[in-house]
């Protein structure tokens, strides 16, 4: 469908493989060596905006499974990702345990705490569900707050940094070889999972969930499987978040930052595993050049009112998400099919 | 027990409040299926622009009121317009999350024309406590409940009586029917969602004029969702009954149970309210459990 003119599979593998072509292994080994060398040519400004980067697409990769793939709705990924963040806080700061053992326990911590909010998911969709997980949000965030005998309440708690057996990762660099794996791994799970029965099943019931249930799909299991699933991701990124940052306070994790995950796989495209990556970088690059380049220029060269530079993120980000939403509803993720399906029919395009 | 009454009233009566608020999402809710997650950004951004008329540009009450609804309809008419209409008959996730950017678009401009984002209006009403019996409650909050009072009346006179009401309950009822009857179903939405936004912006003068201005107003409209999830996505007497429910449980609790818990119990009482009522009836008390067909 999607391959150049002259290829062809003869076994049902070949066909099925996620690198069917040499140009394709070329191209990825070029990005493994282009993402791999970055530190010896990129500054540590731009490594920390990759930094970040890396992490949110782990977090938004789960949203896409769960809103994108599953199409269960959630405006509170902000709080899992907060509990992940502090589940992994408390295991090392305060228990002093291993970095990897925080990093899987804040996983499996956010997965659970998603299950509990995934649950009325059964019985209901669409902006029941969607009520229900900016609720959760609210709970979490008043807990985290307040609980503070454990998580250190408004004053925040310090993270140590990451480090697995004797070596820490100290250098933005070192911090980004982890980051970047990480985010390799899960990107290729995720790539994989709607490879699978799996996925599959989340697909169906994303499209219709009764006929889903009807065909023999466990809506329940699968319903929370995806929960489990989405959040899970969202712990990993907390806990990275939390061991890049050094310190975590419940104001990192708002509603507007849960709105702003929906808004970049809206924008990248729901239910691709391009659609995350595209949309994430889209908004971190240009959260970084207004609020870095654009805004400080501004206001160096014409007298700006005095709510331009906390007022203009918001204004463009909501704009965005609704003017995607309006115009190009399949998000980046599409143009970036048709520039594929171009680039091999060109120049008979017929 | 003094004590009791004076959570009981205040509890109601901010409950009116609410139910003002929810009435407005309902009646988005029922005649496009809709569901409106900017109703606390359309409150606060009201409660600016009605700063902006009576503190900044000096309006006296009888031309800044006024003024206030004729942008609040004109806010509906454009966001039903410019951002719902192109999305009728998507999937309901894409008219769930195009609020939510439409939201967040509002506190944008909210932050950029009024960046101190907290401010207080002028007083609108007499402010010396009521005594009723032992509890001691201020003008405000009964002025509110009487305002919201008001107001359900006429609603409720308007969907009764009006041609046009009758005609946005029908749309309610059955979209294609009323297509059908030559009734324009474009301008039932548009005239549902400039009604929303009166009803957030009134919402957002009375909770203003009570607590000022701040963007605790967008919480205001979050507690309206707990309103309506309580009282059934669809039913007006739902939100009418589960507004002063919201409302007491929130001062009740607030009152008796932070030497409980933790401090700040009462802000997150509606939402798990919430939770509890996902869980155990999620179409509310007067909702309409839908039936669906493949």
């Amino acid at each position: 469908m999607d391959l150049p003119a002259g290829i062809r599979n003869f076994s049902y593998a070949t066909d099925m493989a996620i690198f069917r072509t040499k140009t394709h292994w070329a191209l990825l080994l070029a990005l493994l060596v282009i993402l791999f060398t970055a530190p010896l040519y990129w500054g540590n400004y731009w490594l920390g905006v990759a930094n970040l980067i890396g992490i949110t697409i782990i977090a938004a990769t789960g949203l896409n499974i769960l809103l994108g793939y599953c199409g269960q709705l959630s405006i509170g990924h902000a709080g899992f990702i907060a509990v992940g963040a502090y589940t992994a806080a408390v295991l090392t700061n305060r228990l002093e345990l291993p970095f990897l053992v925080g990093l899987i326990s804040a996983g499996v911590a956010a997965g659970l705490i998603g299950l509990i909010f995934g649950i009325p998911s059964v019985r209901v969709k669409g902006f029941y569900l969607a009520i229900t997980t900016i609720a959760a949000q609210f709970i979490i965030i008043w807990v985290i707050n307040h609980w503070s005998s454990v998580t250190g309440g408004f004053t925040g708690i310090s993270v140590p940094l990451a480090s697995i057996g004797g070596f820490v990762f100290k250098s933005e660099a070192s911090q980004f070889y982890l980051i970047i794996t990480i985010t390799i791994i899960c990107i290729f799970f995720a790539k994989n999972l709607v490879r699978t029965r799996v996925g599959r099943a989340f697909i169906a019931i994303r499209d219709n969930d009764l006929a889903a249930e009807v065909m023999g799909i466990n809506l329940f299991r699968y319903k929370l499987l995806a929960f489990f699933i989405g959040c899970f991701l969202a712990g990993i990124a907390g806990s990275l978040l939390a061991h890049w940052i050094g310190f975590m306070n419940a104001e990192q994790f708002s509603l507007t930052e849960s709105i702003l995950y929906i808004g970049m796989i809206i924008i990248g495209g729901l239910g691709t595993t391009i659609g995350p990556i595209l949309g994430v970088v889209f908004i971190r690059l240009l959260q970084q050049v207004l609020t870095v380049q654009v805004v400080p220029f501004l206001e160096s060269t014409v007298a700006l009112p005095a709510g331009f530079a906390s007022g203009v993120t918001p204004m463009l980000f909501g704009l965005a998400i609704v003017l995607f939403l309006v115009l190009e509803p399949r998000g980046l993720a599409h143009r970036w099919m048709l520039f594929k399906s171009a680039y091999r029919l060109w120049p008979f395009s017929y | 027990m003094d004590e009791l009454l004076q959570f009981v009233i205040t509890g109601i009566t901010v409950g009116m409040v609410y139910a003002l608020i929810a009435l407005g999402f309902v009646l988005v809710w029922k005649s496009s299926g809709v569901a409106n997650l900017a109703l606390g950004q359309l409150v606060l951004i009201s409660a600016w622009f009605t700063y902006g008329m009576l503190v900044q540009a000096g309006l006296p009450l009888w031309l800044g009121f006024p003024l206030v609804v004729l942008f609040a309809l004109a806010l509906g008419w454009i966001i039903e317009r410019f951002v719902l209409r192109p999305l009728i008959a998507q999937p309901i996730l894409s008219l769930i999350t195009v609020t939510l950017g439409l939201g967040y678009f509002i506190e944008g401009v909210v932050t950029f024309i009024w960046p101190w984002s907290v401010d207080a209006l002028p007083r609108l009403f007499p402010r010396e406590p009521l005594h009723i019996g032992t509890a001691v409650v201020s003008q405000e909050y009964l002025w509110a409940a009487a305002i919201s009072l008001v107001l359900f009346g006429l609603l409720s006179l308007y969907f009764k009586y009006n041609k046009m009401g009758i005609a946005m309950r029908a749309t309610a009822d059955d979209q294609m029917a009323v297509q059908a009857c030559g009734i324009p179903v474009t301008k039932i939405f548009s005239r549902s969602w400039m009604f929303a936004c009166v009803l957030a912006a009134v919402g957002g003068i009375l909770m203003s004029s009570i607590g000022g201005i701040t963007f605790g107003l967008v919480e205001t409209g979050l507690k309206a969702f707990s309103v309506v999830i309580l009282g059934g996505l669809n039913s007006f007497l739902g939100a009418i009954v589960a507004g002063p429910l919201i409302g007491l449980a929130e001062n009740l609790g607030g009152g008796y149970l932070t030497p409980l818990t933790w401090p700040g119990v009462r802000e997150v009482i509606p939402f798990i309210i919430i939770i509890i009522v996902m869980f155990l009836k999620p179409y509310g008390l007067f909702g309409e459990v839908r039936i669906e067909r493949i």
